[in-house]
This record gives structure tokens, C-alpha cells and sequence, in this order.
């Protein structure tokens, strides 16, 4: 009986590595919260363009481009993320102009392309948990902000509202004195389109 | 002529230099990345005793180069799966092959990047597995390894397989990243693996599961067949051994010269024949039966064929019988 139930789960497994693309997308729910690094094509072409070189990695300043093992199915396997709040994206866009497979997007380092171009997920606040919200004035993140005034503004005691140009870079989840975190982003592949 | 044939004997150790060179280059490149970061990040007197060891070593090698390093060591990045050298962007051909399987659409500023090692692979045919591989290095280790193992008197195995077996894997590959949209060649191919494992190693976070793969396929030629991953299974193999196929230089032997003692046929890590003029697709150019030749009888020609075997050498024995015989 034992035996039984392990050959179906290996079967059922196995099926389920080598189900259609869509009919994997309809089965798998995704659970992590991660980001791919800027520039990236949406996530099902990403997965398929990406050779696995790591040269993004190499190619961060900032140390924030990680790699799955196989926590997020075989076909992430060794592919880049970004866990915003361990290290952010500090928009540099070399890992663009490293990233050979067309995985990642060259972008150019202006405001402008950056905005058009890269969408890496959209920072919300939780305002139950943000401290300006509650009373007590703060302001971190609309300062950490590599796009301020135009992804984010700040009203009344600093209260943080961020707007459309937001390319979900992190760097506001990254630099939130409340714990847990107030303001997340959250990552393009995971929201409706 | 005498010149010629002195360089092609040495070619072997040249080989195990440029391969190590390689190897080298492999751990090298994530040390330059962590140097980098460590510039990017103006800390220098934050950073712990061992990081800041490796900034000042890095900062030695490379002073006398670049006085920018944060920026100009962009020029020299990745592995030789997918790399950046002197700026320019290479990529191994079963890459691309990966993922035009995997996207069933060609990208091609990424497909360009390997059309130089198809063109020499065109023109030299198994090159890349005998002198750039960093995988190659430690099969060729863990090949003598073997050897001593046999000496002491070990039973290591020799099976003999279908060499055709790698280009199964090959078409089950292409066939594979197509159905699952991804390139699947980047975790069971070797060379991507070390040098991938060799950069999580020393920048990331340590070893992943490649490595555990790259073991178990060392232990494969340990336990099952001599050089069996390269010669039965690895797909960047077969794809080369096919792009090689019409390769326009290769060696040959000489049979004036030749005295039929068989020491290519036993050093010969792919197990190929070249006292009966059989190297074929397979031939990796190591040169090791070049180097071991007493006679001079092999050496490099410009040929896009093969010799049909033309019989034994004029310096054996046999030959000597057959001409006493008529």
C-alpha cells in the first residue's frame, strides 16, 4: 500500500513536470514572494528564455539577484529573484545589459525608460501597520525611494501613497522601520494582468 | 617540418594549461565580482577581516589594468556556458539551441553570440571538449584517479556503451525544453554546472544541487566507464561531434612511420582507434596521442576526411611479415 501511493505520487509528479505550459500555469499557485530583476519579459517567457549563466548575479552591485533551487518548481531552477526586503533593487540596470538571452531587457539608466520600461511589481501599504498612518510621523520610505514624487508622495504626517510610476523596486520594503514591514511590493508575475 | 612536429608534441601540456587557465579563470571571475562589490559599495573599513583579504588580493591583480575597476570588470563576467570576454559576448551553441527548443522562437542577438564556437567548432570539430571544458579538467583528473585506483588494484569498471547514447540525450533534451519551456540542458550539462557551481560556491550562497550531479557524473566514469559522460552522454558533446563532423582539421596518421605499438590506442581517453586511422566525429584534438607517439606518426593535417585504414605500420613487425610474404 505504501509502495502504492509513493509510484503515484512520483507518476502524478512527473505528469505534472510535463503538463503544457498553460495547463501547468492553471495548476501551480504561487506562493513565494519574489521579484525578477528589472528589465525581465513577463514570467512565462522568462522562464523559457533564461539559460541559467548567472551573469545577472555577476553583474549586481548590490548583491540582491539570488537563484533558485527548487523551491519554486523545476523550471525556476537557477533562475534569478530578488527578495526585496534581504536586499532591493537599486535600479542600476546592468543586469539588463549583462543578461545575454534576452531574459532581461537592456534598459537604459533614465527616469523615463525606466519607468516605461521596467515592472518589476507595485509597492502597497498596509496602513493597519505603517506608522504614519498611526500617528507617529516617518517618512522612510518616501525617502528611500529612487523615484520620489512621482511612485510615491507623502501627505499629512508623512503618510506614504504610492502612485501608478511605481516600478516595484523594493527599495521602500528594504527601508521600513516597522516589523513586519508596512509597505510591500508586489511582484508583477503574481498580479493579474 | 622537424619544428612542426616538435609544437605538436607539446601540444598536450598546452592543452592542460589553457584548460586550467580556464579553471582558473572560473574562480577567479566571482572574486573579481565580490571585489566589485565591494568598490561599488565604498566600505572597505566596514568589511570583515576575510572580505577585506579578498579585496586586497583583487585589488593587486588588477591595479595594474584598470583604475576603474568597479565599471571596467564588467568586461570579464560569467562562465563559459554564457560569457563576457574583453566585451565580447559568447555563448555555447547548445544554449542556443536550449532555447530556441524552449521559446520555439529564435532570439537572435542572443543566438549571435555563438556563431564563433560554431564556426571553430565547424572548423576543428570537438575542440571546446578538449581544451576549454572546465568539466574536462576534472574528468581528466578523475580519470587518472581511475588509473591509480586500477593500479592499486581496485575492480573499476570499463563498460563499453553506444556511443550514439548522446545524441539520444540530445534530441530527448531539445524534445524535453520544448514541452516544459525551459532549457533543461543548464542542469545536466557540465561545464554550465561548474562554472555555475563555482560562482554560487564563492558569491552566492554556497553549492547547489548541480554539484551533487556533477559528483554522481564523476563517479559514473569512476564506477561505470572511462570518460562515459562525455563519450555516451553529454549533449553539448554530441552537438559538437556533429558540427564537427566535416571539420577541416584533424590527425592522421603517417604509416611509413607508424610501428604498430598501440600506446594512441591506449592513451586515447575517448577510446578511439587511431592506429587503424579510426577518429571519426568524436576526436576531441587532446593531442595525447600525439605526445605519445614515438615515431611521429600523428599529426595535425588540413583534410575534411578521414584515411580509410591503410593497413599497418611500416616500422612493425607485421608489415615486415606481409612483405616477406610476397
Amino acid at each position: 500500500m505504501q509502495r502504492r501511493k509513493f509510484l503515484q505520487a512520483c507518476i502524478a509528479s512527473g505528469a505534472f513536470s510535463v503538463l503544457p505550459p498553460r495547463l501547468r500555469a492553471a495548476t501551480s499557485v504561487p506562493t513565494l514572494r519574489f521579484l525578477r530583476p528589472p528589465g525581465a519579459v513577463s514570467e512565462e517567457q522568462f522562464v523559457e528564455r533564461c539559460i541559467r549563466c548567472g551573469k545577472c548575479g555577476e553583474a549586481c552591485p548590490n548583491r540582491c539577484i539570488e537563484f533558485f533551487g527548487f523551491e519554486n518548481g523545476l523550471n525556476s531552477r537557477d533562475t534569478p529573484y530578488i527578495i526585496p526586503r534581504e536586499q532591493a533593487c537599486i535600479l542600476c540596470m546592468k543586469c539588463g545589459e549583462a543578461c545575454p538571452s534576452g531574459a532581461i531587457q537592456p534598459v537604459p539608466r533614465e527616469a523615463e525608460a525606466i519607468m516605461q520600461r521596467v515592472k518589476m511589481g507595485h509597492a502597497r501599504v498596509d496602513e493597519q501597520l505603517c506608522l504614519s498612518f498611526q500617528g507617529k510621523t516617518c517618512g522612510v520610505c518616501y525617502r528611500a525611494c529612487p523615484l520620489q514624487d512621482v511612485a510615491i508622495v507623502v501627505g499629512r504626517l508623512e503618510q506614504p501613497h504610492v502612485l501608478g510610476p511605481c516600478v516595484g523596486c523594493g527599495l521602500c520594503e528594504r527601508s521600513c522601520i516597522q516589523i513586519p514591514q508596512a509597505i510591500r511590493v508586489f511582484p508583477s508575475q503574481t498580479r493579474p494582468a | 617540418m622537424i619544428v612542426a612536429s616538435v609544437i605538436q608534441h607539446h601540444l598536450n601540456k598546452l592543452r592542460w594549461l589553457v584548460l586550467s587557465g580556464v579553471f582558473a579563470l572560473l574562480v577567479l571571475l566571482p572574486f573579481l565580482y565580490l571585489y566589485q562589490t565591494y568598490e561599488a559599495a565604498h566600505a572597505y573599513d566596514l568589511l570583515p577581516p576575510t572580505e577585506k583579504a579578498i579585496s586586497d588580493s583583487m585589488e593587486w591583480l588588477t591595479k595594474p589594468f584598470t583604475r576603474d575597476p568597479e565599471n571596467d570588470l564588467n568586461s570579464f563576467k560569467g562562465t563559459t556556458w554564457s560569457g563576457t570576454l574583453y566585451g565580447l559576448k559568447l555563448s555555447d551553441p547548445l544554449a542556443v539551441i536550449g532555447q530556441v527548443a524552449a521559446t520555439l522562437s529564435v532570439y537572435w542577438p542572443f543566438a549571435l553570440t555563438a556563431l564563433i564556437p560554431v564556426l571553430l567548432t565547424l572548423l576543428l570539430g570537438r575542440f571546446y571538449c578538449g581544451w576549454i571544458c572546465p568539466a574536462t579538467l576534472l574528468y581528466e583528473l578523475n580519470d587518472n584517479l581511475g588509473t591509480w585506483l586500477r593500479k592499486a588494484g581496485l575492480p573499476v569498471s570499463q563498460r563499453r556503451l553506444n556511443r550514439r547514447l548522446k545524441y539520444l540525450v540530445l534530441v530527448v533534451g531539445v524534445l524535453l525544453s520544448a514541452i516544459t519551456g525551459s532549457v533543461v540542458f543548464a542542469s545536466i550539462y557540465p561545464p554550465a554546472l561548474v562554472g555555475r557551481e563555482i560562482y554560487y560556491a564563492i558569491a552566492v550562497s554556497g553549492f547547489g544541487a548541480g554539484a551533487v550531479f556533477f559528483i554522481l557524473t564523476l563517479l559514473f566514469d569512476l564506477m561505470v566507464a572511462r570518460r562515459g559522460f562525455c563519450r555516451y552522454v553529454c549533449p553539448g558533446g554530441a552537438l559538437y561531434s556533429l558540427l564537427g563532423r566535416f571539420r577541416l582539421v584533424r590527425i592522421q596518421r603517417k604509416v611509413e612511420t607508424c610501428n604498430d605499438c598501440a600506446k594512441c590506442n591506449v592513451v586515447c581517453q575517448f577510446d578511439l582507434d587511431p592506429l587503424h586511422d579510426d577518429f571519426g566525429q568524436e576526436c576531441n584534438n587532446c593531442t595525447a596521442c600525439i605526445a605519445v607517439c614515438p615515431t611521429d606518426a600523428l599529426s595535425f593535417k588540413l583534410t575534411i576526411k578521414d584515411q580509410t585504414f591503410q593497413g599497418p605500420g611500416h616500422l612493425g613487425h607485421l608489415y615486415r611479415k606481409q612483405q616477406g610474404a610476397s
